[in-house]
């Protein structure tokens, strides 16, 4: 998706420069005319419109991830002279973060985007922001009561490991390996979105007829990281590929395998941090391939906000609001396509 | 009342009762005699359940009895006071007499009802001055010991053991709790009480057994009747008391402490004094008179005004200058105080010196064992071994330890608090002799004292403390015991 | 695992009674029991060493696994052993992981970078001794409880480390610093040389507590703060130091974690506080000081780093390893216990 985004900012972009001399439509005009006229934000989403006051609240960073998105969100929302950004303290505990989205209602800020720390139990006072008439664009950990969020704007854990899965199923199907060692460095084994990327990898490989040889948790650290991936290739003498789902454990990850002196496999990293980039740019690493689950959606979230606010639609869609959810891709960064993603990625 | 029959327990390595037989009549107090080591504390904590026997048969009124936890003792009417007292620091004086027993209704404690029942006991104890709020561990340890033995009362115990119930008493307390004693064997209550002061002994005492490893050797002798020296030839094999080394005959050196107007509020005022080369001065004085706490100031390890000079050369403040000018102190609670009780005898003797083991920080063990040897060696400390934890050796084998510490690398001053509290007969008089032998040697020594015939026996010179001044100094060869006691307890000078 | 230990005392005992005269052979047998104690580390470590080979032959007892072993070992391994001196002096020092991961984050700016990998090297060692000064300064001079002073050193570390890294992970640059990472990745006779670097401070941690005056005073300021005060042992000083040696060992663990990861961030380090304490505790050290040793640390330490290499070995998840880490801590402390029992008449 963060292709989407880049290539879609970059246009709308150059529509503000093209709108300060003309009127023009959007590029895309052909579906717009075939649907009801909709309103004038159709076009030129990005010249200032109404003042409005966004709240942001996310947890708090420990980790590169987490913080490229609060970089993101702020970043998004300087673009635009209309838009008051109002983030809260980023805080780990529910507890304070309940209150800071309280804080945001109290304040009557005119959206709010919220990266839940747990969506169940934030979900009882994002439903208390949307009765109180504030639209809540929910990122990423969604929310279980959908009356409680307008729109939800995430990654797509599953198809991340679908994605993996079907890199290594293309590339070990190309060597012609039967029977492949393939093995699987996890985050935190206990969350859904772990269990989603691994079901996802898991599916991918089904369908080349290959399943996972081992898998181990390693909590996000990049010296968790380091620490598993050494007993794993000790493990496991010979691998023919490996998944590991997270960029930023994987800098620990690489060294291990470097450590060991390891590169008879393929490794497949998972986000899409510049250090992962930078790796496969390289071609001399085991890393080849990462697949995305980018913090660039932060940026997106703002600027959902801020057309919910405004009343506006997505101007490439034919509908007068924006959608209620909308899942983003995830995109398989290798040598070949990374000069692209440079831009995006985060540092770990 | 009470019976035993061949009590046998066995350690790893020890057999600590071998053999021991015991009868314990009602209304009586049955004294227990026996060095350290001979077995009494084994013996004790088999009756308080601490330990259960693995030979032999006890009973209690004509029913086997056997104390299976400290709970079944308590049940059954045993109530032991340790030698080592065991109050929890942190709680009051009430909670700790009541301790396991609680004034409580529905499980909350009733505090009221247990202060009162508290104020009761201490004042059947003669201690009305201890209050019921106030924190053991903020406590003098004679106070403790009367809350020790506010807590065996406040049980309705019908055997009270006392494990050597007047070592940290004063002589009046000594008094006041051989009043009790009384009250409470008129009321058919049994006293097993174990005491190294034979005087005590015959003044309270109604029958003796005596113990030597593990084995009764004597039971029921009369108190008051049977000789001391074969009491002491039953315990030791040899027929000694207090014997006091003689004095040295040459005239005290040089001056090595002096002591000008020591004052701390509260403790003492106004203290000043000298001790020379070879000679040994002895404080006299009741507990609270404030001789502790004046070795203590001596030592730097206690806050007072003053000036305290060795050799001429004022001492800066703090315990670390004081050992490095060369002071040494053997403290009042051996075990709290002085020892590392896991750790080897070798390791406790070199502690206070251990930099002239060693060269660049690093021991040189075989100097370190060689000199341990050769002072466990010269003060008689029993087993030889000195590889051995400290912990395993009886009370004044463990003191002869800590005087040893000094002994390493040429201490001027030794400072010694009741050097021979808890220890034995025997073993009295060969720490009598070292201490006597170190002064010959040209060391200065500043001796506390709570028994007065030590400190007039063992000192060349005495002062006599009351009140936190000194009232009297003078010569120990021209004072006596009833001259002393008159002095510290009634204020009057000689 | 370290049943084995008290029958064979207890044997002792019941031979002691059979003849007197065998007795002073057994006391000084019953001297050994802290050789004994390891006794049961060493079984503990063998029952492993025989699950390994059991389940996974191929894997387990190869060269380079139990390189790994020991590669996995050494970061911990290294605070472990400034714990011990901690815990013997009656401390707790919960600070370590925090202060290592301030030690690498600091060590890894660029700042620090632009000098080279000795000045980034001497810059960890001074900051994980800085920080444990400051404990020390704390809780011997400001009269702290450790647990306190240490916790909140673990808390603030951790923000500094934050602050200073922006909560990124701060790469060590190659190859201008590759110097670092080559403790790693340099082998000497097959082994890697932070391996070295773990053996040598064992050993010198050992020397110095069982052969220098420091170490002794160690003992007797956990064993008996009072008597040690009375027998002329600056008690704060020493106290102080004892911190200050706990931080020294836990900048030179960030040498090697920055080494093993290559990196130096603020998640370095989490929960190394309780791994290092547990492993102190296994290997028989009291939590009440004046007793303890560095070799039961280490087989502590050992039987921890072999449980997790079996877990992965074995393809088993890390929540049954914490659930099999717990129970050896409940085992090693009730065997202790016992011990002390029986130890003291």
């Amino acid at each position: 998706m963060s292709e989407n985004v880049a290539r879609r900012g970059f246009l709308v972009g150059g529509a503000v420069l093209l709108a300060t001399g003309c009127t023009s439509n959007e590029p895309a005009a052909a579906p717009s005319s075939a649907a009801p006229a909709p309103a004038p934000a159709a076009s030129g989403n990005d010249q200032p419109g109404e003042k409005v006051v966004i709240g942001f609240s996310a947890p708090a960073a420990d980790h590169g991830w987490i913080a490229a998105i609060a970089k993101n969100a702020e970043a998004a929302a300087k673009r635009y002279s209309d838009v008051e950004f109002k983030p809260v303290e980023p805080t780990n505990d529910i507890n304070q973060q309940i209150s800071a989205v309280e804080s945001l209602i109290a304040a009557k800020v005119s959206a709010l985007v919220i990266l839940p720390n747990d969506g169940q139990q934030l979900n009882q006072v994002a439903l208390q922001a949307t009765q109180a008439g504030i639209p809540v664009v929910n990122l990423d950990r969604v929310f279980p009561d959908k009356l409680a969020y307008r729109t939800w704007i995430g990654g797509d854990n599953y198809g991340m490991g679908v994605a993996a899965g079907h890199f290594v199923g293309r590339k070990l199907k190309e060597k012609g390996v039967s029977d492949p060692v393939i093995v699987e460095i996890q985050g935190i084994a206990t969350l859904p979105l772990t269990q989603d990327r691994s079901k996802g990898f898991a599916d991918a490989l089904k369908t080349y007829g290959f399943s996972v040889t081992a898998k181990q948790d390693a909590k996000f650290t990049v010296e968790t990281g380091n620490q598993v991936a050494t007993s794993l290739l000790q493990a496991h003498k010979k691998i023919d590929a490996l998944w590991n789902h997270d960029d930023d454990q994987g800098v620990g990850v690489l060294a291990a395998i470097k450590e060991a002196g390891r590169n008879e496999f393929v490794m497949v990293g998972g986000a899409g941090s510049l250090n992962a980039m930078k790796e496969i740019q390289s071609g001399s690493s085991v890393l080849q391939a990462t697949v995305t689950y980018s913090p660039t959606m932060a940026s997106s979230a703002v600027r959902l906000a801020r057309l919910i606010a405004q009343g506006k639609g997505m101007s490439d869609l034919v509908e007068n609001q924006v959608p209620q959810s909308i899942t983003l891709a995830s995109e398989t960064i290798t040598k070949e396509n990374v000069e692209k993603y440079l831009p995006l990625g985060f540092e770990s | 009342m009470l019976v035993m029959r061949g009590i046998v327990k066995q350690f790893p390595g020890v057999r600590a009762l071998d053999g021991v037989d015991l009868d314990v009549r009602a209304g009586e107090v049955h004294c227990l005699l026996g060095q350290n080591g001979a077995g009494k504390s084994t013996l004790i904590k088999v009756l308080a359940g601490v330990h259960q026997p693995d030979e032999g048969t006890i009973t209690f009124n004509g029913a086997e009895a056997r104390p299976g936890s400290p709970i079944d003792a308590i049940r059954l009417g045993f109530a032991t006071i340790y030698q080592e007292l065991d109050l929890v620091d942190g709680l009051s004086v009430a909670e700790n007499i009541f301790l396991g027993h609680e004034h409580a209704r529905l499980g909350f404690v009733d505090r009221a009802a247990g202060r009162r029942a508290a104020r009761e006991v201490l004042e059947r104890l003669g201690h009305p001055e201890i209050r019921p709020n106030a924190e053991v561990g903020r406590l003098p340890p004679a106070a403790k010991q009367v809350v020790s033995m506010a807590r065996a009362l406040s049980h309705d115990a019908r055997l009270i053991i006392m494990d050597e119930p007047s070592a940290a008493l004063a002589h009046d307390e000594v008094a006041n709790l051989f009043r009790i004693i009384r009250e409470l064997t008129a009321q058919g209550v049994a006293v097993v009480y174990i005491s190294h002061r034979l005087e005590e002994i015959r003044e309270i005492g109604d029958r003796v057994t005596v113990l030597k490893d593990g084995r009764t050797v004597a039971v029921g002798l009369p108190a008051r009747d049977t000789p001391t020296s074969r009491v002491v030839s039953l315990m030791t094999g040899r027929d000694v008391e207090y014997v006091f080394p003689p004095r040295s005959s040459r005239p005290p050196g040089e001056e090595v402490l002096r002591v000008e107007g020591l004052s701390a509020p509260g403790a003492f005022s106004g203290v000043s004094f000298s001790v020379r080369a070879g000679e040994i001065v002895g404080l006299a004085g009741l507990v609270g008179s404030g001789r502790s706490e004046i070795l203590e100031a001596v030592y730097g390890a206690r806050r007072a005004a003053g000036r305290v000079l060795l050799g001429g050369r004022p001492v800066r403040r703090g315990v670390t200058h004081a050992v490095r000018s060369g002071m040494g102190l053997a403290p009042e609670e051996r075990k709290a105080q002085a020892l590392l009780l896991d750790q080897s005898v070798t390791a406790n003797i070199t502690l206070g010196s251990l930099p002239g083991f060693a060269r660049f920080g690093w021991i040189d063990r075989g100097r370190e064992r060689a000199e341990a040897a050769r002072l466990a060696d010269l003060l008689d400390i029993r087993p030889p071994d000195t590889e051995r934890p400290v912990r395993t050796l009886s009370g004044g084998n463990q003191q002869k330890a800590v005087l040893a510490r000094w002994l390493v690398g040429g201490r001027r001053l030794l400072l010694l608090d009741e050097p021979t509290r808890g220890v034995d007969v025997g073993a009295r008089a060969e720490l009598y002799a070292v201490i006597r032998d170190l002064a010959d040697r040209g060391i200065a020594v500043l001796l506390v004292s709570s028994e007065v015939p030590e400190v007039l026996g063992l000192s060349d010179r005495v002062l006599v403390l009351r009140e936190g001044t000194v009232i009297h100094e003078g010569d120990a060869a021209v004072l006596d015991e009833h001259r002393v006691l008159d002095m510290i307890m009634e204020g009057r000078a000689a | 695992m370290s049943e084995p230990t008290p029958p064979v005392r207890q044997a002792a005992g019941a031979r002691g009674a059979q003849a007197d005269a065998a007795r002073t052979n057994l006391l000084s047998g019953l001297r050994g029991v802290g050789e004994l104690r390891h006794l049961g580390l060493f079984v503990a470590l063998a029952l492993l060493v025989a699950v390994g080979l059991v389940t996974r032959p191929d894997a387990f007892a190869t060269a380079s696994n139990l390189v790994s072993v020991l590669s996995l070992a050494a970061t911990i391994g290294v605070i472990t052993v400034g714990a011990t001196f901690v815990i013997i002096g009656g401390g707790i020092d919960l600070s370590v992981g925090a202060v290592m991961a301030l030690a690498s984050v600091w060590a890894t700016t660029l700042a620090t970078q632009s000098y080279g990998p000795v000045v980034m090297a001497v810059c960890a060692v001074l900051v994980g001794t800085g920080a444990g000064l400051v404990n020390g300064l704390l809780i011997a001079y400001g009269r702290l409880v450790p647990f306190i002073a240490t916790l909140a050193m673990l808390v603030a570390a951790r923000g500094l480390a934050q602050r200073m890294s922006d909560r990124k992970t701060q790469l060590v640059q190659q190859p201008d610093n590759g110097a670092i990472v080559s403790l790693s990745t340099t082998r000497v006779l097959g082994i890697p040389l932070l391996v070295y670097v773990f053996a040598l401070v064992v050993v010198l941690g050992w020397v110095v507590l069982n052969r220098t005056t420091f170490g002794r005073r160690t003992y007797a300021v956990g064993g008996n703060p009072e008597a040690a005060r009375l027998a002329g042992i600056d008690v704060r000083r020493h106290t102080m130091l004892l911190y200050a040696l706990s931080g020294l060992c836990c900048g030179i663990a960030a040498i090697l974690i920055m080494a093993r990861t290559t990196t130096g961030s603020s998640t370095h380090g989490d929960l190394y506080e309780l791994d290092a304490i547990a492993a102190v505790i296994i290997g028989g050290t009291l939590l009440t000081g004046g007793r303890g040793t560095i070799m039961g640390s280490i087989l502590g330490l050992l039987i921890f780093t072999l449980i997790t290499n079996l877990f992965i070995l074995n393809g088993l998840n890390t929540s049954d390893q914490l659930i099999a880490k717990g129970l050896i801590i409940v085992v090693a402390v009730l065997l202790q216990r016992r011990n002390l029992k029986e130890r003291a008449p």
